[in-house]
């Protein structure tokens, strides 16, 4: 370890029934796996037996972050949470949730890599990390309460400059749908339950140390200031959403900041002004998420921006709504961003002032105050379409008792009344009744639970239901057939921001197409917006590249959110980015040299061990059938257009196999199965999990 | 130094010192500045001319001082420090029936998108609901603008596009995606 910068150097270990607390060299037994999600599967492989369940002790939690977590490289706050994933259905398999925040940054100067948490503790219990040393602590006077007031009870013992991941009474219940939050607002999804059938209430976190840089730091202020000039707005939007008197081109982006925009309920309020991109002290005023998804409106509530350690972005929006504290006796300050900010709006069909209006507005106010406190996930938005879907097709009504129905306020529900969120959430947190109960488990065992065929989610454009309990996440409307490729490969939505980051980044499609040459090899990697051309070998290196690069930022703790910065908002660039800036940062800070490729390939290795455990806890080895699946609607246009015009989405069969083929083929797996060959593991040093598989016959 | 020298280090500080705030020099104002300063005599009767040639001198002395002309040929001058060519070009154009129209068939054909009404309430174009409506009505009634076609979507955004590059289908599928589907999908 003594000759490596970057990593904090050990992992900690924490078997929660022995309260057994040991530590590990992360460079001896991880460095290969860089950290975050790599740890992640490296652990869930070695350790956790095929057939255990999410809930059982056997189950393990790898709160994973990386080298590069507490540098000042731009967006490194991510910590990725790695474990059995308790909505997978129909049944459950490795996956990741990832959450912002502090929590990654304070662990590193806490001096870990990450966190192991393995068995049940027999009572409630919260585990302190501070500065090297770990302890086992009662939680029973917290087991109860809300993640608010369990965040402020650790903070108050800790220090307000610790981090606090904790669960709420969601987590505690069981409910397969429940996050973890640290911060008050950066949650992971789907973990909640699985800390809380381990008893385990929160981790505090606290770290005085620091990340070594191993080589030289002139030459590693350089790449990071480099890195800071690339930066776009949220989601490397790299066009501003208005003209700018600096810009050459403007788009409906997420790019808001403009002269005249004001943060409203800043005292006194500030102007974000027109934010040349070459001032790197006004990155903070590009993003209002909250103007992006709720409207004008929200200008005048926007308090600032908030966000992750070492981030400009600031993607969390703060907003004060006076307002709400008098209706509904909340709180009138709130955070969250993108689905976590629209939590509660998502459930309504309509409101009485409109999708935009102030009732809205105060529904996202409610759902905030509510799930950020009961620490209930939303899945990306799918527990809310199914819950529309159910409710407006009958189909609850007929499943849930006469009785129960009746208790809920249906009537407020249709008007957009968002006191009907207090009926709602708290019963799925709590499991009160068989409708609060079902939408808990998450869409595939609900669907299970009553009866209703997969299928139906899967014909239906709408509801954007995907496989296995999940929905799609950026699929054919955002990048064609690269979108589709992404989304078959998870066991659960893909999270994958790598493609949709670039087609979404606001720049003219001759721009794009530019860059895409130079990044893939041709630009016919990319299409404009509804007008996709069919499959090429391109589109297929495109979505490897993709794929590979979000293991690489949750492995090194980047923020697969805002990255890659493969464009950026420079004209004297041409509005490149850098491809290779993941590579640059992480040799300067750990002082292992390693080239793009070089680190590409590390990326492939942690995906391919994503890969193998699938197939493993599938048992089958017939991934393209089994797995890789993509759902009926992907192929329909609701107007009949066909598939390659422009005006549609529609992607074709035929068309979608050969995509299927030719990324098979980038990867080096087999084309028939879609498993990866024992050539692909021994090319990516995996040859004993290749021998691991092919004793269970699973290999092609 | 010599005072044409001195006028051309002006003339561009001026014109720069404008672009940051965001607004085009014009050539009016700029005798006016000029005069104001004491640099040239705004009675001579040959000044105009003068300002013209020492104005040439200055855009081609420096790379970034350009010069635009709106269509009734009133120069306008920037510096591209601070001001992008289309950013400018929106400037130039402000007082143009054509403004909305050239907007929109840009945007349709090289993002390609159709544009949202509510963009032209913004700066750099800072129109009044009044005056859109009015661009709009006369649009109609022209036989130049027939391409320019709206579209509305699900939650009632209109937007504008042109059908030489985009067909109605092609530009609603977009406007409800831009409107819609992209906040729908995080």
């Amino acid at each position: 370890m003594a000759n490596h910068g970057g990593w904090a150097g050990k992992v900690l270990r924490i078997d929660l029934s022995t309260r057994r607390i040991s530590t590990e060299d992360t460079i001896e037994k991880y460095k290969d796996y860089l950290g975050g999600t790599g740890i992640g599967y490296k652990v869930m492989w070695d350790e956790v037996p095929t057939g255990t369940k999410p809930f059982d002790p056997a189950n393990k939690i790898v709160f994973g972050v990386g080298p590069l977590a507490g540098t000042g490289a731009p967006c490194n706050g991510r910590t990725a949470v790695t474990t059995l994933w308790p909505t997978c259905w129909p049944k459950p398999l490795v996956a990741s949730g990832h959450m912002g925040g502090h929590f990654a940054a304070e662990l590193k100067y806490a001096g870990f890599d990450a966190i192991i948490i393995e068995g049940k503790a027999d009572r409630p219990v919260w585990l302190r990390v501070v500065d090297g040393k770990a302890e086992i602590k009662d939680a029973r006077h917290l087991w109860g309460q809300g993640i608010r007031r369990t965040t402020v009870d650790i903070n108050q013992q800790m220090g307000p400059e610790s981090s606090v991941a904790a669960i709420g009474q969601s987590g505690e219940n069981l409910v397969p749908m429940s996050v973890v939050i640290n911060s008050y607002s950066h949650s992971a999804g789907g973990i909640g339950g699985v800390m809380g059938s381990k008893n385990l209430k929160a981790i505090g976190v606290r770290g005085t140390g620091s990340v070594r840089i191993a080589e030289n730091k002139e030459e590693w202020e350089k790449v990071v200031k480099l890195h800071l000039s690339l930066l776009g707005s949220v989601n490397q939007h790299v066009v501003p959403n208005s003209p700018q008197p600096w810009a050459e081109y403007y788009s409906p982006t997420r790019w808001l900041g403009s002269k005249g925009r004001k943060w409203g309920s800043a005292e006194p309020n500030i102007e974000t002004g027109a934010c040349d991109p070459h001032n790197l002290n006004r990155i903070a005023y590009r993003t209002n998420n909250a103007a992006f998804f709720l409207g004008e409106k929200a200008w005048q509530y926007t308090v600032r921006g908030n966000g992750c350690s070492s981030c400009p972005i600031r993607c969390h929006t703060i907003l004060k709504v006076p307002s709400v504290s008098s209706k509904y006796g909340i709180r009138a300050v709130g955070q969250n961003t993108c689905a976590g900010l629209v939590f509660g709006r998502e459930f309504f069909k309509t409101f009485p002032d409109g999708p935009r209006g102030q009732t809205a507005i105060e529904a996202c106010m409610v759902g905030m105050s509510l799930t950020d406190d009961l620490g209930i996930w939303e899945n990306y938005g799918q527990m809310q379409r199914d819950f529309q879907q159910l409710y407006y097709s009958g189909a609850m009504k007929n499943k849930v008792g006469e009785d129960e129905f009746k208790g809920f306020s249906w009537d407020q529900y249709e008007k957009g009344d968002p006191t009907f969120l207090f009926e709602l959430l708290p019963r799925i947190a709590n499991k009160q009744g068989e409708l609060a109960t079902a939408l808990g488990l998450g869409t595939g065992y609900l669907l299970e639970r009553w009866g209703i065929s997969e299928q139906d989610w899967q014909q239906n454009q709408k509801i954007a239901y995907w496989k296995m309990g999940h929905p799609r996440h950026h699929a054919n409307e955002d990048a064609g057939q690269c979108g589709v490729i992404i989304n078959t490969q998870y066991n659960r939505d893909s999270q994958c921001h790598s493609h949709v980051n670039f087609t979404r980044n606001g720049l003219p499609i001759k721009v794009q197409k530019q860059l895409a040459a130079e990044i893939w090899g041709s630009p016919d990697a990319v299409d404009a917006v509804a007008a996709y051309s069919p499959m090429n070998i391109y589109k297929a290196k495109m979505a490897k590249w993709s794929l590979l690069r979000k293991e690489l930022h949750d492995s090194l703790s980047l923020c697969n959110w805002m990255g890659p910065w493969i464009a950026s908002p420079l004209k004297e660039r041409n509005y490149r980015g850098e491809n290779s800036i993941e590579s640059l940062l992480y040799s300067l800070a750990t002082g292992d040299k390693k080239s793009r490729d070089e680190l590409d390939e590390v990326a492939e290795r942690i995906f391919l061990l994503h890969r193998a455990l699938t197939i493993r806890d599938m048992g089958t080895k017939e991934m393209r059938t089994e797995h890789d699946t993509i759902p009926d609607w992907v192929f329909i246009d609701p107007t009949g257009k066909a598939s390659f015009t422009a005006g549609t989405n529609r992607m074709d069969r035929e068309d979608i196999k050969l995509a299927m083929d030719m990324y098979y083929e980038e990867m080096g797996w087999d084309k028939k199965s879609g498993s990866p060959t024992v050539a692909a593991y021994q090319r990516l040093r995996l040859g004993e999990v290749a021998d691991g598989l092919t004793n269970r016959g699973l290999v092609p | 130094m010599e005072q044409r020298e001195e006028i051309r280090l002006t003339i561009a500080k001026i014109i720069r010192e404008k672009s940051e705030t965001g607004q085009l020099m014009q050539f009016e104002e700029l005798l006016t500045e000029l005069a104001g300063q004491g640099l040239l005599n705004p009675e001579g009767a040959d000044q105009r001319s003068h300002l013209e040639g020492i104005l040439r001198q200055v855009v081609s002395e420096n790379e970034d001082i350009k010069e635009l002309s709106s269509k009734n040929q009133i120069p306008h001058y920037y510096s591209s420090r601070s001001l992008s060519e289309i950013y400018a070009g929106i400037l130039v154009r402000k007082e143009e029936n054509s403004l909305i129209a050239e907007i929109v068939r840009e945007n349709s054909a090289i993002y390609p998108r159709p544009v949202p009404l509510n963009i032209f309430r913004e700066p750099p174009f800072d129109l009044t609901q009044e005056e859109i409506l009015d661009y709009l009505e006369k649009m109609g009634k022209q036989g130049e603008y027939q391409d320019i076609a709206q579209t509305t979507t699900s939650i009632g955004t209109v937007f504008l596009y042109s059908n030489r590059h985009l067909d109605a289908t092609y530009a609603s599928i977009l406007a409800e995606w831009l409107d819609v589907g992209q906040a729908n999908n995080p």
